[in-house]
């Protein structure tokens, strides 16, 4: 599974080199005609059918005009509540033209409250940004925005280097001040890691990529999300999800990246506890 | 062969910008180079505020040189081939003495791009410690922003590197004159060099310094206001801004760019500590701002996604 998944992503990066860069394109394309998109699509999807979303299972939400082509805040919110017999069981977010297009892959559950996340993204030209739910029953439905995230001297790697010794710290952000049971809670998850790509880096072939490849949260021992990530996530990785105690218990966070480096965070959660808010 | 090749384009270049002007279109910014002797021996060419275009051809960073008896010292070579080339016919008109170094004060294209223009000089092409590691990062997509931006006018707008590392302070003799090229902790980028002319008392601060035009943060706030402080404590007499003119004395040129940063720095911890996203920040942040800076719209949101990443850590 592990190496399918890296043999694609090596797939598309060929692909993504092969590609003429596109010229002084201001206005937002056909996103149904996108050179970019269909190698991507057939590479991950095959010929499975990509409904558009008359269903509204799923939005993602970017500024037209990002302004920072490094910190790119994005959103994919589910429409729908996750019952046992229908919930999103994955979300795949593809900037179409990164060099490695597909930035994450998020499985949920129906206990995991409700399918969302929100991250940063880097930009290294206009691309579409498309978010693609797929469904316990095998459906797809996809979702997309035209972003134009580049330019001036706006560069998408990291403006500042992490120190070896804050390299995986993690830190958890609540929305509310204590933890309520029975309904989905949100929480922010901060990474310390500089999450970079040698692709950016054409004139310095010493230059080793390290950046994180999987985000597994889990409450009380079941998952709650699991995510494989790329380094389209911005340096010092962030994501924004919901989870949903039944009762106390320990939210915990493992982290592994290409250096098969292993971080680990865990909170312990009960209602009426605070919560470590910031 | 490149050298022709860059020729031509600059030609190509020339005769689009005489026509533009013949036809009262747009600025003849490459036909019209204009520097600056802001204090003996020290000359300024001043960018435009315009985004980067075919028009301007990049100019948009302030840019010049240092004459010494025996060396020319230039700060910066434009955003592109087309205004390296000016500001070295600029030089020539001043001086025949051979340029023997070109600061590359910090890794944005604005100030880079034109190096290429003075690599037949032979020059020590000098940068801060970081630069190389930085360029590394970003020469791919800022060539593809430059084509995108330029077109056929970005050709032979070729990366160079730098020759010769600065960290800390270095002093330079160039004849009858000493400069001292310092490096800085990350603020504006975490490659910051200013230049330092002992005879005139004039300091060159590159885009440490911002006047009018937004000024934008690609490293650090915190660490942007820490050199705000230090520089401060220079002892100037006249001074050159990255982007820019004022006749406000010295140091209290600093205070609008040190109040904008405040005004962020305060908010964007508020906004945090309200639990507002990123997103909401960069919406809220800052606004009371707007009608005190050029190009508000192109960098503002990017300087509070900047200090939002670095204040969520504290």
């Amino acid at each position: 599974m592990k190496n399918g998944t890296r043999r694609v992503a090596t797939l598309l990066l060929v692909l993504a080199f092969a590609l003429p860069a596109a010229a002084n394109e201001k206005a937002e394309p056909d996103p149904a005609r996108s050179p970019y998109w269909e190698p991507i699509r057939q590479l991950i999807f095959g010929d499975r059918v990509i409904n558009p979303d008359d269903r509204d299972v799923i939005r993602v939400y970017l500024n037209l005009r990002a302004d920072d082509a490094s910190t790119v805040p994005v959103a994919v919110k589910s429409q729908i509540d996750q019952t046992d017999k229908d919930y999103i069981k994955s979300i795949y977010l593809i900037v179409e033209r990164n060099p490695s297009p597909t930035a994450g892959v998020f499985h949920f559950t129906p206990s995991s409250g409700r399918a969302q996340v929100e991250t940063r993204l880097r930009f290294e030209d206009f691309s579409f940004v498309r978010a693609v739910a797929e469904m316990n029953d095998g459906k797809l439905y996809m979702s997309q925005r035209w972003v134009k995230a580049a330019g001036g001297c706006s560069a998408p790697n990291a403006k500042n280097f992490v120190p070896e010794a804050l390299l995986g710290k993690m830190k958890l952000r609540f929305d509310d001040d204590t933890v309520s049971y029975g309904k989905p809670n949100l929480v922010q998850l901060m990474i310390r890691h500089p999450n970079e790509s040698a692709l950016a880096a054409d004139f310095d072939a010493e230059k080793v990529p390290q950046f994180v490849r999987s985000v597994r949260v889990s409450f009380d021992g079941r998952p709650v999300m699991d995510a494989e990530v790329d380094f389209s996530i911005s340096d010092n990785p962030n994501f924004r999800f919901y989870f949903n105690p039944q009762g106390k218990g320990e939210l915990k966070i493992e982290v592994e990246d290409t250096h098969d480096r292993k971080f680990t965070h865990s909170v312990p959660i009960a209602e009426g506890a605070p919560l470590p808010g910031g | 062969m490149k050298r022709i090749e860059a020729r031509a384009v600059m030609f190509a270049a020339m005769a689009v910008v005489i026509a533009r002007a013949a036809f009262a279109v747009g600025p003849a910014q490459i036909g019209n180079f204009e520097v600056t002797e802001v204090a003996p021996g020290n000359y300024v060419h001043y960018g435009s505020f315009q985004e980067r275009s075919p028009e301007n051809l990049g100019d948009n960073a302030n840019i010049g040189f240092i004459v010494g008896e025996r060396c020319v010292l230039v700060v910066d070579a434009g955003g592109s081939l087309p205004v390296g080339l000016a500001l070295k016919k600029a030089v020539r008109r001043v001086t025949p003495v051979p340029i023997c170094h070109v600061v590359l004060t910090h890794v944005h294209p604005d100030h880079f791009f034109g190096a290429a223009a003075f690599l037949d000089d032979k020059p020590q092409f000098i940068a801060h410690r970081n630069y190389p590691r930085q360029l590394a990062a970003r020469a791919r997509p800022y060539l593809n922003y430059l084509r995108r931006d330029l077109g056929e006018f970005a050709e032979g707008s070729d990366i160079v590197q730098p020759t010769l590392l600065v960290d800390g302070r270095l002093e330079l003799d160039l004849g009858g004159r000493s400069v001292l090229v310092q490096g800085w902790p990350p603020a504006h980028t975490d490659d910051d060099l200013t230049v330092f002319d002992r005879a005139t008392r004039t300091f060159w601060l590159a885009d440490l310094l911002f006047v009018d035009h937004t000024p934008v943060i690609d490293a650090t706030i915190t660490g942007f206001l820490a050199v705000m402080d230090d520089l401060r404590k220079i002892d100037a007499e006249h001074y050159v801004a990255g982007h820019g003119r004022s006749r406000a004395p010295w140091p209290a040129v600093l205070d609008p760019q040190r109040r904008y940063f405040t005004v962020i720095l305060d908010e964007t911890r508020a906004a945090i500590r309200n639990k507002k996203t990123i997103q909401q920040a960069i919406e809220e942040v800052g606004l009371s701002e707007v009608n005190n800076w050029a190009a508000f719209d192109t960098f503002h949101r990017r300087n509070v996604t900047t200090a939002y990443t670095e204040l969520e850590w504290e």
